[in-house]
């Protein structure tokens, strides 16, 4: 098979096998979860091939007897999630961008209680409103290259300099895409999907976009201001520092690892936007890893969700005398975000400061140095009450694929830290090539 | 050959340490066989490597993220002594911890240390080091978790100040290696601007902070309590220790160009003289057995970081000479400890006595390890003591009154101990006590014959060890080996060790009991004071720190639910705020839409006509 029918046959078999999905759903219902798992599989083989980039994809097996529709929206936002991710167009980018928008928009409703579908509404109009944001600057942007190419747009600028306010109006959208301060209060109110959902679209992948798009278009495409890149860190820091705060003061467990995830975006933002060579590697690399540790914490939070019936931390307690599986991986996860070897997420963090280091930015290093602190309290404290100390609620292990899944997540981030060499050598090859473009 | 030693010294405990996880429950005694081979194979090994050189390199991570080794006498030395204690201390365990439950965790812990300890002395690049390093954080939070039910407050403290600590120093390493250009730690060599400054900071912290030094020491004593016991004798008081300083060592001789006239240098001597001193002040009341070490623990680390910061041969020499000493007692005495609590069932000094005749060889092991740390002659402790106080004395009249005054309450401490644990009235309870089992005596005996050995001998340690790794050049021509005392520090120090004697036999007289003896300086007018505040950990800097934190978090918290009451409250009230306005306007009443009509017809005209 040659890479561009691979490349559409990532993106438009889930998307089109989506919709033929419920009708599977009234053969069999394990013909429709079977046919769900191929779907992703065959976008994940074929990614594998052309790029290591969706490890994450492996998690949809844990999306066992749910409703019919379940699986026909986590397909089709796959599908999305690839269209973005190859789009070399403004507008199909756009497009795929609002899919993603509308899928998670039911994701997140997804048992249509009241308040699922309040939570819903604020994440749809919050991200949309950024998505139109975004829609007009790049208008602009075509105005002022002629073309909604990427390649052209990148032959344009090459020697031209791009005004501002484009820049700060694409930036809304990929800030409210990606959960950045100001546009970030819609993840933790996401909590009240499915665990899977978050897991997979909230902490591993749906955040991760507006990242990428940052990536694609504000480092391999064209340069940006150095004003903004100043900007766009002030933006990150003040992210890291108030959600780590705030879900240090959260008891909701779902709700703090979803800060969590705001604070951690702000890791990946400083790399990126340092703007050099170590830093953007260590951006791409904090978002392989953040995403792997990260789908682990959520998956535990759902086992324990699911075994104790509650999410409130504080009326949990000693779980891990009962739930030993899940407790170690929980606490894996937790190491690896936190940024402890040998642990995959010791590298990137490093790297990541090491961007701000060579930039000379060392008081802005300072703070995320507090953000890092910040990150070892509240993860200790929620790893602290909800499995050491006295057992509050008698809870048992989760059945055997889920521990499956997570002990997998676990384990694999203790490997990115072992074998570094690995997924760092293709992190040097995409910041190699988004510089070289550039410069 | 020598290069696969070397890596097996890394490899094979993390192997084992695996292996014993794995090890079914049934078989009894082969996670101890496994342990005791591969801690064994480790000292020979260490043994054979002792004297070599060898440089390895390897690229790994990229970005100068090299996986470097090397192999010279420095790191020989730290390797010889941690395989050393590795080995004994395994061995004390297999007594220890016979019926204890969680022996098994203990073993995998225990040689993970083992494992990444070897590998931060090995390690020649900053970021390798910073691994191994930080990666003890998570087998030092298992060891502390697995000694008891509310071991894991303590656990959870031991991480936060310690991974903290260690992020500082991933900075430092990172605009270390950004000044230097490399991060092979032979190649740098900087000289002392405002940022190297900065950066020798940051290593320091990070590397005090695992000797355990102020203000970085609370989760020690803490640790005391609640890990189970060999744990403190093989991390805070031998490995962390050695590894601490070793680093330090390394920073301030080899990366950065240090003088004494730098401002590094007098900080590093304040750091060491307050360590000193208040972390004694606080030994010296304790009525826990182990309690009472790990503040002592504490106070030693400030006279090798006073040695250190001096910058002159007689203090470097001191220092490091100190480093050793104190793995040896303090490691010895910790085992006493156990040897204690195995037989007795308690550390509580209020319920131990009389010990001494029950079990002799444990107190023989104790007296001449508490004489070494007190800084009697001819024991190590006072060797080193006497070249610290030297250094000192050339830098600073102050920081040398601040050490002998240490020793002073260092030896009136160790007074208490003894008399209150092995000499005094036998307690009731402990009339069926006798001696502990072979393999734990083993231990103790052979480290404290090293003691006695190293001040007998000291020429061994000084000539061999010490004096080599800090080099001809800085050592300016000075040999310390053999009795170099002057005759003023001499007779200070036997004045100082004779009042520390009258102090105590004053006491006991006063009070009528050993353990009472310090009661006058405890229950002194304001320092009473300041020691009721101590012991409820109002200067804890690991408190102080957090409420700090808890008020950033509510204020952080406070900021993201005003942005949210932006989005949840202030937009949908100003949206329904107009639809309301534009809904009273739609009434449904027909002569309304008329009027509306018309006068948008009428502003159209009058617009068209103007």
């Amino acid at each position: 098979m040659n890479n561009s029918l691979a490349l559409l046959s990532i993106v438009f078999v889930p998307v089109i096998g989506a919709f033929l999905l419920p009708l599977a759903g009234y053969i069999h219902k394990y013909l429709r979860n079977a046919a769900a798992f191929i779907l992703v599989s065959v976008s994940l083989l074929l990614s594998i091939k052309l790029i290591p980039q969706v490890l994450s994809g492996t998690i949809i097996n844990v999306s066992q007897a749910m409703p019919l529709g379940f699986n026909l929206m986590l397909v089709l936002f796959l599908g999305a999630m690839m269209g973005i991710v190859f789009s070399s167009n403004l507008i199909l980018l756009y497009l795929f961008w609002e899919i993603t928008g509308i899928v998670s928009w039911r994701l997140i409703g997804f048992f249509r209680g009241q308040k699922d579908v309040l939570m819903a509404d604020k994440a749809f109009l919050i991200t949309v409103f950024g998505a139109v944001v975004m829609l007009l600057g790049f208008i602009s942007l075509y105005a002022q290259t002629g073309s909604f190419d990427l390649a052209v747009i990148k032959e344009v600028l090459k020697n031209q300099p791009l005004s501002n306010l484009t820049v700060f109006l694409i930036l809304a959208g990929i800030l409210s895409k990606s959960a950045t301060l100001p546009f970030h209060t819609w993840l933790p109110d996401a909590g009240v999907a499915p665990s899977p959902v978050t897991a997979l679209l909230h902490a591993a992948v749906l955040v991760k976009i507006g990242v990428y798009v940052f990536a694609r278009l504000f480092v391999a495409t064209f340069a940006i201001a150095p004003d903004a890149h100043t900007i766009v860190t002030i933006i990150a820091l003040a992210s890291t520092i108030i959600s780590a705060g705030a879900a240090l003061i959260e008891t909701d467990l779902k709700r703090i690892i979803a800060y969590s995830t705001v604070s951690q975006i702000g890791f990946i933002f400083l790399g990126l936007a340092s703007g050099n060579m170590i830093g953007i590697v260590g951006g791409l690399l904090y978002i392989l890893m953040h995403g792997i540790a990260k789908a682990g914490l959520f998956l535990c939070a759902g086992i324990v969700e699911q075994n104790t019936h509650t999410k409130d931390i504080t009326k949990m307690g000693g779980l891990i005398r009962t739930m030993p599986w899940t407790a170690v991986s929980f606490l894996f996860c937790s190491l690896s975000v936190m940024g402890i070897p040998p642990f995959g997420g010791f590298f990137s963090k490093y790297l990541v400061f090491m961007g701000s280091i060579q930039n000379k930015d060392f008081v802005v290093t300072g703070f995320f140095l507090l953000g890092a602190f910040l990150t070892i309290i509240y993860l200790l404290r929620i790893f602290k009450l909800i499995f050491l100390g006295e057992i509050q609620i008698l809870a048992k292990e989760g059945s055997k694929v889920m521990v499956f899944s997570v002990v997998l997540l676990a384990v694999l981030s203790l490997a990115g830290g072992i074998f570094i060499n690995y997924p760092a050598q293709f992190a040097e090859a995409a910041a190699l090539q988004m510089l070289g473009t550039v410069k | 050959m020598i290069l696969k030693l070397l890596i097996a010294t890394i490899l094979f405990p993390l192997l084992a340490g695996l292996l014993v996880l794995v090890v079914p429950k049934q078989l009894k005694w082969v996670k101890e066989v496994l342990t005791i081979l591969v801690t064994g194979f480790g000292l020979c090994t260490a043994i054979a490597l002792f004297n070599k050189t060898l440089m390895f390199s390897i690229p790994w991570a990229g970005f100068g993220i090299d996986f470097s080794l090397r192999l010279y006498n420095f790191s020989g030395f730290i390797l010889l002594a941690t395989a050393g204690f590795g080995f004994l201390i395994a061995l004390y365990c297999t007594s220890f911890l016979k019926d204890k439950d969680y022996a098994k965790q203990f073993y995998l812990y225990y040689l993970i240390s083992l494992a990444f300890t070897n590998g931060a002395i090995l390690a020649d690049n900053l970021i390798l080091l910073l691994f191994f390093w930080e990666g003890l954080l998570g087998s030092i939070f298992g060891l502390i978790l697995i000694g008891g039910k509310d071991a894991y407050k303590t656990a959870i403290k031991t991480f936060i100040i310690v991974g903290v600590t260690d992020l500082c120093m991933m900075i430092g390493m990172g605009i270390t290696g950004h000044l230097a250009g490399t991060f092979t730690i032979s190649q740098i060599s900087l000289p002392l601007t405002p940022l190297a400054s900065l950066a020798f900071t940051l290593l320091m912290i990070g590397a005090i902070s695992k000797a355990g030094s102020m203000p970085f020491h609370s989760w020690i004593p803490d640790a005391a309590i609640d890990a189970p016991l060999p744990f403190m004798a093989f991390l805070p008081a031998a490995l962390e220790k050695l590894l601490g300083i070793y680093f330090l060592a390394r920073i301030s001789f080899d990366l950065f160009q240090l003088t004494p006239q730098s401002w590094i240098s007098p900080m590093l001597m304040i750091i060491g003289s307050l360590t000193i001193l208040f972390a004694v002040m606080m030994a010296l009341i304790q009525k826990d057995y182990k309690r009472l070490l790990s503040y002592h623990a504490i106070s030693q680390v400030g006279y090798m970081i006073l040695g250190i910061g001096t910058m002159v041969p007689a203090g470097m020499v001191g220092g490091l000479f100190h480093m050793i000493n104190h793995a040896l007692y303090k490691s010895c005495l910790f085992l006493t400890g156990g040897s204690v609590e195995k037989q007795t069932g308690s550390t509580n000094l209020e319920k131990l006595g009389g010990l001494g005749a029950k079990m002799p060889i444990t107190f023989i092991c104790f007296l001449v390890a508490a004489a070494s740390i007190s800084g009697v002659p001819p024991f190590n402790g006072f060797f080193s003591k006497e070249l610290i106080y030297d250094g000192a004395m050339e830098r600073g009249t102050i920081f040398y009154i601040a050490a002998v005054l240490g020793s002073f309450l260092t030896a009136a401490s160790f007074l208490k101990l003894g008399h209150a644990a092995f000499l005094g009235p036998k307690n009731i309870e402990n009339k069926k006590v006798k001696e502990s089992p072979l393999p734990m005596l083993i231990p103790m005996i052979t480290i404290a014959f090293i003691c006695i050995l190293f001040g007998v001998w000291n020429a061994l340690p000084l000539n061999h060890l010490i004096q080599p790794v800090i080099g001809l050049e800085r050592l300016e021509g000075h040999n310390f080996a053999g009795f170099h005392v002057s005759g003023f520090l001499f007779t200070m120090t036997l004045i100082v060790l004779g009042l520390a004697l009258l102090n105590h036999l004053w006491g006991v007289k006063r009070t009528g009991s050993g353990l009472k003896a310090a009661d006058h300086i405890h229950y002194a007018p304001g320092l009473h004071y300041m020691y009721d505040k101590a012991e409820k950990r109002v200067f804890d800097p690991y408190n102080i720190g957090l409420a700090i934190v808890t008020i950033v978090a509510h204020l952080a918290f406070g900021i993201d639910r005003a942005i949210d009451w932006i989005y949840g409250t202030l937009i949908v009230k100003t949206v329904s705020l107009f639809t309301g306005i534009v809904k009273m306007l739609q009434d449904g009443n027909y002569v309304t839409y008329i009027v509306w009509s018309l006068t948008g017809t009428g502003i159209i005209l009058f617009l068209v006509l103007r």
